[in-house]
């Protein structure tokens, strides 16, 4: 119903092309040809990349996929391709995506609210914070994962790990929380910038106080945006592999780790998908290459399921503002 | 612009502040990351629980400990095995900081290794589990060599070979560090393990490490040879050419046909490698592959004595498994009385 509503679809291309040529003299464009295919080349560049990448893991990985799926995804680490199944690296994933969604989110979208809608812009110290939080967004990886190892595995390890060293999914969990913590204050608060000031102004006028034109008025308005930045975060966390290193992933051999739900277990030892590609990338062998390219496959497969999960929700908010 | 002044500013000015801390914290863990290697005197007390064996340590005996947990695992359900492989020195590292219950380890522990394991009041009890080897060969019909000299190795596939294509053009480099420098005018053929494989990075410690830091070159081979991942390629491929080179592990040579395997010299005359001269450590590229067991983890923990039991039982088979020489029978004896005896420190 919105694209009826859109005046600029409206009509037939011919119809559009007419009013044109009609006001820019008949000529041709050909600088806007050229600029046109330009744009096209780059983004079938992207999309030859990732059809490449995919189409490769698949041809590796499917002998993998179409004989043992159902082994592969619910079996264990073990030091032969032929039995080798990532359901504990499933299990590491899941949970790191949820303390994902669960710290970093709330947290980011409520420091974007702040520094957006409270903030004094001009002041030096909401600046300064803008600056770092910008510069934290470009921090490696490894460092995120050298400050988790300190905070949370050494710090804290009597709580997140008190049988495995501090080395838990818990501290992967809360470490990846932090790692992602800035590029969602930063999406947050573009998406908030981004609501036209008027929503504000009209709201104020009708003598709304500061939270209901937020929650009423803004938030709604700025969903979708922040909604596309924290998708972003989650596929970003669910896939580093180096911070988990540092944070003590299990890379050889994993017992135990697969049961989903078990909460007690979220402070043994754990894997992650990642890591477990990380490490049978280094293996020598035919049989480690296709289990490789079958667990990015499901990796793959995985960002996608929370990417889509995310898309639906966005499409719901665009919907309910109308 | 302060379009809609409200009476909450001020309140609101010192939620700024609390997102100050979250930078600091990062900084704070960007500077301290010295502090990960020796790590808290804490962690020492805690316990790894009745229920769990964690096992860190060198990457070559990795794969054994992998294949004895999972047979442990499955008698053993509900008891958690963790294994990796960072090195032998990391995983001391760990082990020392009582972190860990074994250590892996393809070389003896160093003293400082010992001295950090005495100040961390951690008893270990170590244990010979098998044997590295690595064969050397050539093809069968090369009737121009029998026995090299750890130089001529070096200089034949080494950092500084590059591009050598006859035997003889290694000569002069392997006069210079201390080989023979006599081998024959010839084409030379090399295939041999691949970067990624294990075999690999045995035979570079093993043959290259020592000769490369003295000439100051990266311990790393020629880039230029047919590698392989399969053993047997590699066979076939020493079999293609009738003056070939390569390497294997030394229980893949043994069985291997159609290949010559070299008697090696490193100083002290030269040396077939057979499984006697690996078990005694006299063929020059072999060595010892342990496992370092925590003296007080063992006692407390049933697990852990139940999973070492099975490592230096049944589960001993593993180490020809996966591709390394079985300690010999008198070895294994004493191996396994160190642990029924519960022997601390090192042989």
């Amino acid at each position: 119903m919105s694209v009826m509503s859109n005046p600029a679809t409206v009509g037939s291309t011919a119809a559009t092309e007419r009013v044109r040529r009609s006001i820019t003299g008949g000529k041709a464009d050909v600088k806007g040809t050229i600029f046109m295919l330009l744009m096209l080349m780059a983004l079938l560049m992207s999309v030859v990349i990732l059809a490449v990448l995919v189409i490769d893991m698949v041809t590796q990985g499917r002998t993998v996929l179409t004989e043992r799926l159902g082994d592969f995804v619910t079996g264990s680490m073990s030091s032969q391709p032929e039995a080798s199944g990532i359901l504990q690296g499933l299990r590491g994933t899941f949970w790191i995506g949820v303390f994902t969604v669960v710290i970093a989110f709330p947290l980011g979208i409520a420091s974007a609210i702040y520094l957006e809608e409270y903030a004094h812009h001009k002041s030096r110290v909401a600046r300064f914070i803008d600056v770092n939080i910008r510069n934290l967004a470009g921090v490696p990886s490894v460092v995120y994962g050298i400050l988790g190892l300190t905070l949370f595995v050494k710090a804290m390890g009597g709580i997140v790990g008190p049988n495995s060293n501090g080395r838990s999914v818990i501290a992967a969990g809360l470490t990846l929380a932090i790692l992602v913590l800035p590029i969602v204050i930063i999406t947050s608060a573009e998406a908030l910038r981004a609501v036209p000031r008027g929503i504000r102004e009209a709201g104020f006028g009708v003598g709304a106080t500061r939270w209901e034109v937020t929650r009423h008025h803004v938030l709604p308005y700025a969903a979708p945006g922040i909604l596309t930045g924290t998708v972003l975060a989650l596929a970003r966390s669910l896939g580093e592999a180096a911070p988990l290193i540092l944070v003590g992933a299990t890379t050889g051999y994993l017992s135990g780790g697969t049961e989903f739900l078990d909460l007690g277990a979220l402070t043994d030892r754990f894997t992650a998908l990642p890591i477990i590609i990380t490490t049978w990338a280094g293996r020598p062998g035919e049989g480690w290459v296709s289990v490789t390219a079958a667990a990015i496959i499901v990796l793959l497969v995985v960002v996608l399921v929370a990417n889509a999960a995310a898309i639906l929700l966005r499409n719901r908010f665009d919907k309910k503002r109308g | 612009m302060k379009l809609f002044p409200t009476g909450r500013e001020a309140r609101y000015s010192a939620l700024k502040i609390a997102a100050v801390p979250i930078a600091g914290a990062l900084l704070l863990g960007a500077c301290s990351s010295d502090d990960s290697g020796d790590g808290s005197g804490s962690d020492n007390g805690s316990e790894s629980g009745s229920g769990s064996v964690v096992i860190s340590g060198s990457s070559t005996v990795e794969p054994i400990s992998i294949d004895v947990s999972e047979k442990f695992a499955g008698s053993n359900p509900d008891v958690n095995v963790t294994v990796d492989g960072p090195g032998t020195g990391d995983g001391f590292e760990l082990f020392c900081n009582g972190e860990t219950d074994i250590n892996d380890a393809s070389s003896k522990i160093k003293d400082e290794q010992i001295e950090a394991c005495e100040s961390n009041g951690v008893e270990f009890i170590e244990l010979r589990i098998g044997n590295d080897g690595i064969a050397v060969m050539t093809n069968d019909a090369n009737e121009a060599i029998s026995c090299i000299h750890g130089g001529d190795i070096y200089a034949l596939v080494g950092p500084e070979s590059q591009g050598f294509e006859t035997w003889a053009a290694a000569n002069e480099l392997a006069t210079e560090v201390g080989g023979e420098g006599d081998l024959p005018d010839a084409p030379l053929d090399i295939t041999g393990p691949g970067e990624e494989s294990g075999t690999y990075s045995s035979f570079v410690e093993l043959a290259i490490e020592d000769y490369a830091e003295e000439r100051g070159q990266e311990a790393q081979t020629r880039p230029d040879y047919q590698a392989s991942a399969d053993d047997n390629i590699i066979i076939q491929g020493i079999q293609g050419s009738d003056t070939s080179f390569g390497w294997v592990g030394f229980a893949f040579a043994r069985n291997a046909d159609g290949v010559k395997v070299l008697e090696v010299d490193e100083g002290e005359g030269c040396v077939l490698p057979t499984d006697e001269t690996i078990a005694d450590n006299s063929y020059p590229l072999s060595r010892p592959l342990f496992i370092y067991v925590n003296k007080d983890k063992a006692a407390e923990n049933q697990a852990l004595t139940d999973f070492v039991d099975l490592y230096l039982g049944d589960a001993i088979s593993s180490v020809s498994d996966v591709g390394y020489v079985d300690l010999s029978e008198e070895t294994l004896a004493e191996t396994r009385s160190r642990w029924e005896a519960r022997t601390t420190g090192a042989a």
